[in-house]
């Protein structure tokens, strides 16, 4: 079923504060560790905001993968970083950039409420059901992908 | 509760856990006296007098611990739905899924035999 209006705006409203804000402490924080963090923050808000579209495994997905191992493979890869080589300015080219996408994004993503019905299946049985029947290919190619990748990962970072 | 009515039970869990911790935080703040001293400000070393920088050098063995975790945690990504859908499904897919995991176990045999996972 749909959000009811009111919690659907005030959800809307303040992950989107919260997504702004968090964009704008990674491009203007000096500290590149507080950076990440701040990014931390960008990527909780982002899958947050699936639960307006209904998509519950998204959420959980987006949060597993993204803030809990692509933003600590960020932040140890940050940690290679000496402290006192850290940007001491206050560049306002930046900010100028940060408000006008900003702006832009504003006016070229508000779209319309849409109504969602709820099924007699959940969405990750949904979800489960299709991957193993009708994508059960990509699923096992998907395997030899991740097999590539580790494989090709460790074999860059051993040297 | 006024939102997403059928984790009525997991937002009172977690408004009762998190104002557990804000009160006893709250408490000590007011109880708690303060006073400072030369000894007291001074970085705690189990003890001793401390030598030595707090900052050590990154080491690249983290990194690698991360690197293999990416992978695995996409893998189990995958097998959520694949287990929440199970008993819906028949031995063909579970089968699937054996081949699926066996594909990434020769992943973690690489891994391991070329000392990614050593940690002295």
């Amino acid at each position: 079923m749909d959000l009811p209006g009111p919690i659907h705006d005030f959800l809307l409203v303040f992950l989107g504060s919260g997504l702004i804000l968090g964009g704008l402490g990674v491009v203007l924080l000096t500290n590149p560790i507080y950076s990440t963090f701040s990014l931390g923050l960008v990527l909780v808000c982002i899958s947050l905001f699936y639960i307006l579209s209904n998509s519950h495994f998204v959420v959980a997905a987006q949060l597993l993968i993204y803030v809990g191992a692509i933003n600590v493979v960020i932040l140890f890869a940050v940690m290679f970083i000496n402290g006192s080589e850290y940007y001491k300015d206050f560049n306002l080219l930046t900010i100028g950039m940060a408000l006008l996408r900003w702006f832009v994004q504003i006016i070229w993503t508000t779209r319309s409420n849409q109504i969602i019905e709820q099924d007699l299946i959940s969405n990750s049985q949904q979800i489960g059901i299709h991957l193993a029947t009708d994508f059960f290919l990509p699923f096992e190619f998907i395997s030899i992908i991740l097999l590539v990748a580790l494989i090709g990962a460790i074999a860059v970072a051993r040297q | 509760m006024f939102l997403l009515y059928e984790y009525d039970i997991f937002w009172t869990f977690l408004i009762i856990s998190n104002a557990i911790l804000i009160l006893a935080f709250l408490i000590f703040g007011v109880l708690v006296p303060i006073r400072k001293g030369p000894k007291k400000l001074s970085s705690y070393e189990s003890g001793i007098e401390p030598m030595g920088d707090a900052c050590l050098q990154f080491r690249i063995r983290y990194y690698m611990f991360a690197l293999v975790f990416i992978v695995f945690d996409v893998e189990t990504v995958f097998l959520y739905p694949w287990a929440m859908s199970f008993n819906v499904l028949g031995v063909p897919v579970f089968i699937e899924a054996f081949i699926f995991v066996l594909i990434l176990i020769v992943g973690s045999f690489y891994a391991w035999r070329k000392g990614a996972l050593e940690w002295s």
